[in-house]
C-alpha cells in the first residue's frame, strides 16, 4: 500500500479554545439557562456557556453565514465554535450576558436556539437530491418542512418528555445515521426497480468473460441479499431477471449500478419509530417500522408531517417525564402504541413477517443467543 | 436514470422548480434553499429534481491527485440547462471545535476555489466543501493543506473518525476520547488506510466517552465506548445534602434504575448500589452528579460490526471486550486485527457486521485473535440443543473424572 501524505488536523492544542484547555477533563456541574443555553462549571471555578442553534437541513451553510458566525464568535464568544453531529452549531462563551446576546444575534439571523433536555435536539438529513445520485426522495426538503412543524419543540415553547431526534434518509442506505433513532424517515422505492437494459452492460463483466463465469460470481447477482436478482442464460443470450416478490427494496443493486431505475409515482417514505443509541432505559436498539410506505409529496410533505406529529403527540400525552420514545414504546407495548397512533392495519403486515428474514430495514434473529451490546457484558 | 414520464416541457419545468424552491424558503426553520441561493450552486437542478421526484444527478469523475474524499456529479440529460457539482470531504478538527482563525481560512478557500457552500458536518463526520469546477481540484487541495487540513475519507477505506466532545466540554467522559481520536489519526497505518481504499467496504471508527454514546459508537464498525466496572461511586454526604435541597429524589433513582440495582435506606439515609446488577445506564449519575460518580475502575468497551448500510441492513455492534483508558496503542492494533480476516475473506460490499453474521461472532473472534479483558468465550458452542452426540474418549474421561470428584465431595 503506497502512502499518500495527508495533512490531517490532529493537534489538540491548536483547536481547543484556551478556556476549554484550562478546564479539560475538570468539569463537575451543568446548569440550563432556558432552552439552548447550557452552563458548565469546572473545578477551577471557571464557567463556560454554550449556546446551541439549529442549522438548515443537511447542515448546508453558505460562507457568508459562516463568516457571520465567526464574527459572533469573535465578538461575543471565545473565538471558537463547535459543530455537532446532529447538524447544530454551538457557540462557546464565558458569561451568561454574552450567551444571551449570542442567542439574540442568532435569532436575528434566523437560526433558532434550543435543543437540550426534553426537546427536539436536531433534525439530521442526508444530502439526497442536493448531491446524491441514488436518492429516492429528497431528505433536506422534508427536513425543512418537518423543522417548520416541530420548531416549538426545539425552542422549548412546547415541552417533550425527553430527548427527540429525527433522521431523514433519502434511501434505505440510511446515510443520515441509520435507524437507531427516535423517528427515522427513510425513502422507499415502493415497487421493485426496473432494469434499463441499455445501461446494464456497463455494470457487467464483458460478454466473453460473462459466458465463462458461474452466475453466483457475477457481482450484481451477489449484491442482492434475498436472491431476487438472477442471471438467466438462454443459449448465447444472457439476461438479468428480477423477481419482484423477493425484492425488499434495499437499494443495494442501485448503489452499485446505475441501470436500476424507479418510477416516481411509486416512491414514498417509510417511518420507523423507537430506536436509540444511549444506554439509558431499555438500552440501545434499532427502530421498528411503523409505516412501511407513505406518499412523499414535495415541497411540504403533509402526509409525513402528519404522522410524525401524531407520534410526537401520543408520546407527549402518555409518556412519563424523562422517558424516551423507545422506552415509552417498550413500556406500553408495540401493539398498544400502534393502536394509539391509529395505524394498526399498516403495522400488522410486519407482525406476520418472519422474524428471521430481513425486512427491508431491520435484520432480526429470533432468540439471539449471542449478547449484542456491551450493556449486559460481564 | 431515465427521464421520469410526463415531465413538463423545459420552460414550465424550470418555472415549477422555482415555485417549489420558493415554498421551501418560507417558514421559521432555517432553510437550506435560502442558504444555497447565496452561493454558486446550480439550484435549478435541485428544483427540477424536486418536481420530477427523482434525483437529478448522475455519476461523474474528477481529476485530482487523491484517491479518497473526492466526489463529482453531473446533472442528468433531462435536466434543462444542466449543471455539475464537485465536492470534497475535508477532515474535521478534534471534537469539531473550529477556532475562528481556522474557520476563516476554510471560508477563504471555499470562496476562492469553491462555490461558497460548505456542509459543516457531513454524515461521516467530515466537512464537505463544494468545488467550483473539476479543474481547480488540485489547487483547492493545496490551499486546504495550507490552512492545515486535507481531503480524504470516501470509498472502501477507513472513513473520517468520529468522536463525541469528550472531556473538552463534558463531565461524564470516562476516557479521553479526543486524545484517542488524535492518536488514531497520527498513526501511520491508519493514516494510509484512510488515504488508499483497499477493503471490501467502508470501515468506520467512532469514540464515545460514556454509555450515553453521543458519538454513536455502537453503530460503528469499530466503536470505543467509555464505561466502568462494578457499581457507581456514591458520596453519601453530598447526596444527603442534594436530597435535602430537593435536587434529587431517591425514590425516583430507585424506580428508574434500569437494572434494579439501587436501594434506598430511608432510616440511615444511605443509597446502596449493587454493582453486579448495574447496567451502566447512567440514570443515577446524570441525576445526582457529582454525588454519584462512575466507578473508579474505568474501561473502554469495544464494540464491533455496527452500521446501517450493508447486506443485512442496520445493526448495532457486538461487544468484544474491554480496554483500559490508556491503552490507545492496543486500540490501534485492534483496528487491523478486526480488518484482517474481513479483508481476506469477505466479498465486495459486505461490511464487518455482515461478515460477523455470516461467520458467527465467536468464530470471528477466533479468526481475528482478539484477546481482551472479558472477551466473550465459546459458551454458545455448547451443544445444549442437541440431545445426543458421540463423545471422543478424552471428553468421556473428563466426565468420569468429574463424577469421581463429585462423589468424593459428596462423600459417597
Amino acid at each position: 500500500m503506497s502512502a499518500i501524505q495527508l495533512n490531517i488536523p490532529n493537534e489538540l492544542d491548536r483547536f481547543l479554545p484556551d478556556i476549554v484547555k484550562r478546564n479539560y477533563g475538570k468539569w463537575k456541574e451543568r446548569k440550563f439557562h432556558g432552552p439552548g443555553i447550557i452552563e458548565h462549571v469546572s473545578e477551577t471555578g471557571e464557567r463556560v456557556f454554550t449556546v446551541k442553534a439549529a442549522l438548515p437541513p443537511n447542515a448546508r451553510v453558505s460562507v457568508d453565514t459562516l463568516e457571520k458566525f465567526a464574527d459572533i464568535a469573535d465578538k461575543l464568544g471565545v473565538g471558537a465554535l463547535r459543530i455537532t453531529i446532529a447538524g447544530n452549531v454551538e457557540f462557546i462563551t464565558d458569561s451568561l450576558e454574552k450567551a444571551l446576546k449570542i442567542r439574540e444575534e442568532l435569532e436575528k439571523l434566523g437560526f433558532p436556539v434550543g435543543g437540550w433536555g426534553g426537546a427536539l435536539w436536531g433534525i439530521n438529513t442526508c444530502t439526497a437530491f442536493l448531491t446524491c445520485q441514488i436518492a429516492v426522495i429528497d431528505a433536506p426538503s422534508i427536513g425543512k418542512a418537518l423543522g417548520d412543524a416541530l420548531k416549538p419543540y426545539f425552542t422549548g415553547e412546547e415541552k417533550l418528555p425527553a430527548k427527540l431526534r429525527v433522521f431523514i434518509s433519502g434511501c434505505p442506505s440510511g446515510c443520515a445515521g441509520g435507524t437507531a433513532i427516535d423517528i427515522a424517515i427513510v425513502g422507499m422505492w415502493g415497487a421493485p426497480p426496473k432494469i434499463r437494459e441499455e445501461v446494464l452492460p456497463l455494470c457487467m463483466p464483458p460478454p466473453k468473460a460473462l459466458a465463462k463465469i458461474p452466475e453466483s460470481q457475477v457481482f450484481l447477482v451477489q449484491v442482492c441479499p434475498t436472491g431476487a436478482l438472477t442471471l438467466r442464460r438462454e443459449g448465447e443470450k444472457i439476461k438479468l431477471v428480477l423477481v419482484g416478490e423477493k425484492c425488499i427494496n434495499c437499494g443495494r443493486c442501485k448503489d452499485n449500478c446505475d441501470a436500476f431505475d424507479y418510477d416516481p409515482k411509486d416512491v414514498g417514505a417509510a417511518i420507523l419509530i423507537g430506536g436509540k443509541m444511549a444506554n439509558t432505559g431499555v438500552g440501545p436498539r434499532l427502530a421498528r417500522v411503523l409505516i412501511p410506505w407513505i406518499p412523499a409529496n414535495p415541497p411540504r410533505y403533509d402526509e409525513i408531517i402528519a404522522v410524525v406529529k401524531k407520534v410526537v403527540d401520543v408520546w407527549k400525552k402518555h409518556g412519563r417525564p424523562g422517558e424516551r420514545l423507545a422506552d415509552f414504546v417498550e413500556r406500553i407495548g408495540w401493539a398498544k402504541f400502534v393502536e394509539l397512533v391509529g395505524a394498526p392495519k399498516m403495522a400488522a403486515q410486519y407482525l406476520w413477517w418472519p422474524d428471521a428474514a430481513r425486512t427491508y430495514l431491520t435484520y432480526r434473529a429470533r432468540g439471539e443467543v449471542i449478547f449484542k451490546g456491551f450493556r449486559d457484558a460481564p | 436514470m431515465a427521464a421520469p414520464p410526463n415531465l413538463p416541457p423545459p420552460d414550465k419545468l424550470l418555472e415549477m422548480a422555482e415555485q417549489y424552491l420558493k415554498e421551501l424558503e418560507k417558514g421559521p426553520w432555517p432553510s437550506h434553499v435560502a442558504e444555497i441561493r447565496k452561493t454558486g450552486y446550480p439550484l435549478h437542478v435541485y428544483g427540477v429534481g424536486l418536481v420530477a421526484r427523482k434525483s437529478p444527478w448522475g455519476p461523474s469523475a474528477v481529476k485530482a491527485k487523491r484517491l479518497t474524499g473526492v466526489l463529482a456529479r453531473i446533472a442528468r440529460d433531462w435536466v434543462p440547462k444542466g449543471g455539475e457539482e464537485v465536492h470534497f470531504r475535508v477532515f474535521h478538527t478534534p471534537g469539531r471545535f473550529l477556532p475562528t482563525s481556522y474557520l476563516r481560512g476554510i471560508i477563504k478557500v471555499a470562496r476562492e476555489y469553491g462555490i461558497g457552500l460548505v456542509e459543516v458536518v457531513g454524515q461521516t463526520g467530515a466537512m464537505v466543501i463544494n468545488v467550483r469546477s473539476k479543474e481547480v481540484g488540485d489547487a483547492m487541495i493545496e490551499a486546504l493543506r495550507q490552512v492545515g487540513t486535507d481531503v480524504g475519507g470516501s470509498g472502501d477505506a477507513i472513513r473520517e473518525l468520529n468522536t463525541c466532545v469528550g472531556p473538552a466540554l463534558c463531565e461524564f467522559a470516562l476516557y479521553d476520547t479526543l486524545k484517542w481520536f488524535t492518536e488514531f489519526r497520527k498513526d501511520k497505518k491508519i493514516h494510509d488506510a484512510i488515504a488508499v481504499p483497499g477493503f471490501p467496504y467502508k470501515f468506520k471508527i467512532k469514540f464515545s466517552g460514556c454509555p450515553m454514546d453521543c458519538g454513536r459508537a455502537n453503530r460503528a464498525d469499530l466503536g470505543f465506548i467509555g464505561t466502568w466496572k462494578g457499581a457507581p461511586e456514591v458520596d453519601q454526604e453530598l447526596l444527603r445534602k442534594k436530597i435535602e435541597a430537593g435536587e434529587v429524589d431517591p425514590n425516583d433513582l430507585v424506580s428508574k434504575c434500569a437494572g434494579g440495582a439501587i436501594s434506598w435506606d430511608a432510616e440511615k439515609k444511605e443509597l446502596k448500589i449493587d454493582g453486579s446488577r448495574c447496567k451502566k445506564c447512567m440514570y443515577c449519575i446524570r441525576k445526582a452528579y457529582p454525588a454519584i460518580k462512575p466507578g473508579k475502575e474505568r474501561r473502554v468497551a469495544v464494540v464491533v460490526g455496527g452500521g446501517s448500510k450493508g447486506r443485512y441492513g442496520p445493526k448495532l455492534g457486538w461487544f468484544v471486550g474491554y480496554l483500559k483508558p490508556d491503552e490507545v496503542q492496543k486500540g490501534i492494533e485492534l483496528v487491523f486485527k478486526v480488518i484482517e480476516p474481513w479483508d481476506k475473506e469477505a466479498q465486495a460490499k459486505v461490511r464487518v457486521g455482515d461478515y460477523i453474521l455470516m461467520t458467527g461472532l465467536y468464530q470471528f473472534i477466533e479468526k481475528t485473535g482478539i484477546q481482551l479483558e472479558d472477551t466473550p468465550k465459546l459458551v454458545e458452542k455448547l451443544p445444549d440443543n442437541v440431545p445426543y452426540r458421540v463423545l471422543p474418549e478424552e471428553e468421556r474421561k473428563k466426565y468420569a473424572q468429574f463424577a469421581e470428584e463429585l462423589r468424593r465431595a459428596v462423600g459417597i
